[in-house]
């Protein structure tokens, strides 16, 4: 199977050209455009109980569709708002995807979930996080272009802008600054990264467009 | 006339150069910028008659505006540059035939091209996640559509699957018909994939990367209620 993602970084999308056998797994609603000979399947993400956690309290989708080609053939991943998409390879290791961040992966991936916090739940980023493990190549997508940082101490990243992080990365919320410079300067509530480990942030965030929108309905 | 598409996919524009007597036929509001040496002329049809009224009507159905803009260059190397409201891609295809255009991505062609609301039944009005109308452009000359996304071309030679909001043209030469994406119909639609276009036939088909629709429903929840 062999993958390429097009259109960087306002657009991007990922054309899969699939070789008899290959399967790949995808989020609900993720496939554009394929060649008529794949076949499509749906199952639960993860456990259905799990899907169903998944559902209510990380925003995830119930189900995600599994695509198998029994000839070669090619197909056209995307997301639903303009933006990066960002591989990874797993070999073995764990990370964590914010709620809507994943968009597609080869078999050998284990889709899990992970308990994010409350801490998390209050600073908007979700009850849960998806967690990927195993072998092979996982793909995310963010609204806005992603840019990667190897945090080695603390870092602080604004609410709505974090994407993936390792495992060894632990999470808390905190005010940016001040009460007073917390909540008038903007930045309300942060999120505190602590490393060591790598974190992936996109440059949008939907909130903030979401704000923004509604400032000018009226 | 020469073209140019700028700033591609995100932020497209057209820039075209033309000389004296050319002439071009855009959506209305499109025009961003041009020379002084321009002729706008605005009407319900086609320039130098045909359609009328009726056409103009079918167009509104299509998703595409009632009036027209009709540009003619007076002098030589006129610029004129064009866009779409949305942020998207613009592209360009030499028309020789027919073209079924999703309704409102039709931006500017050349003057000889007839467009035309198309009808294509009933259950792909329903369910093919566009517009009740298509548009049909058929002549000769330049045809430039834009889309939500960026624009990728299939050759259709045999079958291909399109999820709905995806399409932005296809030549005449295809067919389409709205089909489920799996083997199961209540699979399908768990999935998220629901209804999908199955094309056949051979012939170009352009699709978009993004569709609107998708990104609405994500940001739709979190807009305050009107």
């Amino acid at each position: 199977m062999e993958a390429e993602v097009r259109n960087r970084p306002s657009f991007a999308n990922i054309h899969v050209q699939l070789n008899p056998g290959d399967r790949l797994i995808a989020e609900a609603d993720a496939m554009a455009s394929m060649s008529s000979d794949i076949q499509m399947s749906t199952r639960f993400n993860g456990g259905a109980v799990q899907a169903v956690v998944k559902r209510v309290f990380g925003s995830e989708s119930l189900f995600v569709n599994e695509f198998t080609a029994n000839s070669p053939g090619e197909m056209v991943i995307t997301q639903p708002f303009p933006g990066d998409i960002e591989c990874i390879e797993l070999k073995g290791n764990t990370m964590f995807l914010q709620p809507g961040a994943f968009l597609a992966c080869e078999p050998g991936v284990n889709l899990g979930l992970g308990w994010a916090g409350i801490a998390s739940f209050v600073g908007k980023e979700g009850l849960f996080r998806l967690k990927v493990s195993g072998h092979g190549r996982v793909w995310f997508g963010a609204y806005g272009g992603i840019f990667v940082r190897e945090v080695e101490s603390e870092y602080v990243v604004d609410t709505g802008h974090l994407v993936a992080y390792e495992p060894t990365i632990g999470i808390r919320m905190g005010m940016a600054g001040g009460i007073f410079s917390s909540f008038f300067g903007g930045e309300g509530l942060v999120t505190r990264v602590s490393g060591p480990g790598r974190i992936y942030m996109q440059s949008r965030s939907m909130d903030g467009l979401a704000a923004w929108t509604n400032s000018h309905l009226w | 006339m020469q073209f140019e598409i700028l700033a591609q996919p995100a932020a497209s524009a057209l820039r075209l150069t033309m000389d004296a007597g050319e002439e071009l036929t855009a959506e209305v509001g499109a025009m961003i910028a041009m020379s002084a040496g321009f002729t706008v002329e605005t009407s319900g049809r086609k320039k130098g008659g045909g359609g009328g009224l009726m056409k103009g009507l079918k167009r509104m159905f299509a998703g595409e505006s009632f009036f027209l803009n009709h540009f003619t260059a007076q002098q030589s190397a006129q610029t004129l540059i064009l866009g779409p409201k949305l942020l998207g891609d613009i592209m360009h295809h030499n028309l020789s035939g027919t073209l079924i255009v999703q309704g409102s991505s039709w931006m500017a062609s050349d003057p000889g091209i007839d467009i035309d609301a198309s009808w294509q039944g009933f259950g792909k009005a329903l369910f093919s996640g566009e517009a009740m109308f298509w548009v049909k452009c058929s002549g000769h000359g330049d045809l430039f559509l834009s889309s939500f996304g960026a624009i990728y071309e299939i050759d259709v030679d045999g079958e291909y699957t399109v999820d709905t909001g995806h399409i932005v043209a296809f030549e005449d030469t295809l067919q389409f018909r709205i089909g489920k994406a799996g083997e199961s119909l209540i699979g399908s639609f768990l999935g998220g994939e629901g209804l999908v276009c199955k094309f056949s036939g051979q012939g170009k088909l352009y699709c978009q990367s993004h569709n609107p629709p998708s990104f609405g429903s994500v940001l739709g929840p979190k807009l305050k209620p009107r």
